[in-house]
C-alpha cells in the first residue's frame, strides 16, 4: 500500500469511515420504517449499500491507493453480475407490463 | 530489493518487489488474495442472484405461519462486524509500525468479534434467550424463503468462522515474531470482505421490503 498519510491521519480516516458506516446503517435501518413507496425504499436501500460497500473496498481494503488496473481487475469482473441482475430486473417489470 | 528469497521462506518476510508497471508494489500474495476474493464474491453474486429470481417471481414470498427476520438484532450484528473492521485496520497499522503488543490486542479483538457474530448467528437460528428461527417455523427445505435465508446467511457465516480461524492462526504466528505485516494486511483483505459482503446481504436478506 503506498499510502501517502502519514499514521495519525490514517487512523483520523478510518474513524470517519466507521462513523459514515454507523450512520448509514441507522439509515437503512430507519428506511425499512417508512410505509409505502416501496419502489423509492428499494432503491435508497441499494444506494446506501453500495455506498458502505465502496467506502469498506476503498478505505479499509485500500483500493484507492491500488494502481488503477489492480482496481480494475477487482471491479469489472464483479459488475457482470450486477448487470445481469439489472437485466433481470428489466426483463420481469418488462413482462408484468404485458410487454 | 531482496526478491531472490529462497522458496520455502518466500511467505516469512517481506520482499521489496520492484514496482511493476500495472500492479505497482501490490505483492504476489494480495494480487492472489484480491483473486481469490473476486472469485469469492462471484459465489455470493450467483447465490444473490438465486436469490432475487426466486424472489422476484414468488406470489407470495414468506407464507403464513413462517417468521419475519429480525431487522434490529441484525442491524446489531452488522453494527459489529463493521467494529471488527476497524480493529482490524488498526491492527494492520500497529503491525506496519511494529508496535507488537498493539497489533496482537487489536487482532485479538477482531477475532473476538468474529466470534460474537457466530454466536449472534447461532441465538438467530437456533435461539439463546428466545426460541430462535427454527423453532418460530422458518425450516429449510419448506419454502424458497426459508431456504435461501439459510443457505446465504450460513455461507456468509462460514466465512466468519473461517475469517475468525484465520485471525487467530494469523495471530499465533504474529506472537511467534513469524507473520509479517503484509500477512496481516492479506488477512484484512479477507476480514473486510466478509464484512462487505455481509453489507450486501443484510440489505438483500433483510432489509428490503416483502410488501405484505
Amino acid at each position: 500500500m503506498s499510502d501517502p498519510l502519514a499514521h495519525a491521519s490514517r487512523a483520523r480516516q478510518y474513524l470517519t469511515i466507521f462513523f459514515v458506516l454507523f450512520v448509514l446503517t441507522v439509515l437503512e435501518v430507519a428506511v425499512t420504517y417508512v410505509h409505502g413507496h416501496k419502489l423509492q425504499i428499494v432503491i435508497s436501500l441499494f444506494a446506501l449499500a453500495a455506498v458502505k460497500a465502496a467506502c469498506v473496498a476503498l478505505f479499509f481494503m485500500h483500493l484507492k491507493w491500488e494502481t488503477r488496473v489492480l482496481r480494475a481487475t477487482v471491479v469489472v469482473p464483479l459488475m457482470f453480475p450486477v448487470l445481469y441482475a439489472l437485466v433481470l430486473i428489466a426483463e420481469g417489470a418488462w413482462r408484468r407490463l404485458g410487454g | 530489493m531482496q526478491a531472490a528469497a529462497a522458496p520455502g521462506h518466500a511467505h516469512s518476510r517481506e520482499i521489496d518487489w520492484p514496482a511493476d508497471a500495472q500492479f505497482g508494489r501490490a505483492s504476489a500474495g494480495k494480487i492472489a488474495m484480491w483473486i481469490f476474493l473476486v472469485s469469492d464474491g462471484l459465489s455470493f453474486a450467483g447465490l444473490l442472484l438465486a436469490y432475487g429470481i426466486l424472489r422476484g417471481e414468488s406470489l407470495q414470498w414468506r407464507h403464513p405461519g413462517e417468521p419475519s427476520l429480525g431487522v434490529p438484532f441484525t442491524a446489531g450484528l452488522t453494527f459489529l462486524l463493521i467494529c471488527s473492521s476497524v480493529t482490524m485496520v488498526f491492527a494492520y497499522e500497529a503491525a506496519l509500525e511494529q508496535r507488537r503488543g498493539r497489533a496482537a490486542l487489536f487482532l485479538g479483538l477482531t477475532a473476538l468479534g468474529g466470534a460474537l457474530f457466530l454466536l449472534g448467528q447461532y441465538s438467530e437460528y437456533f435461539g439463546i434467550l428466545h426460541p430462535g428461527l427454527t423453532r418460530e417455523g422458518l425450516i429449510f427445505g419448506q419454502s424458497a424463503y426459508a431456504s435461501t435465508f439459510y443457505v446465504i446467511t450460513s455461507f456468509h457465516g462460514f466465512h466468519v468462522l473461517s475469517g475468525t480461524i484465520y485471525i487467530l492462526i494469523t495471530l499465533g504466528r504474529w506472537l511467534r515474531r513469524k507473520a509479517t505485516a503484509g500477512q496481516v494486511e492479506l488477512l484484512g483483505l479477507f476480514w473486510h470482505f466478509v464484512d462487505l459482503v455481509w453489507i450486501l446481504v443484510f440489505t438483500i436478506v433483510y432489509l428490503i421490503p416483502t410488501g405484505e
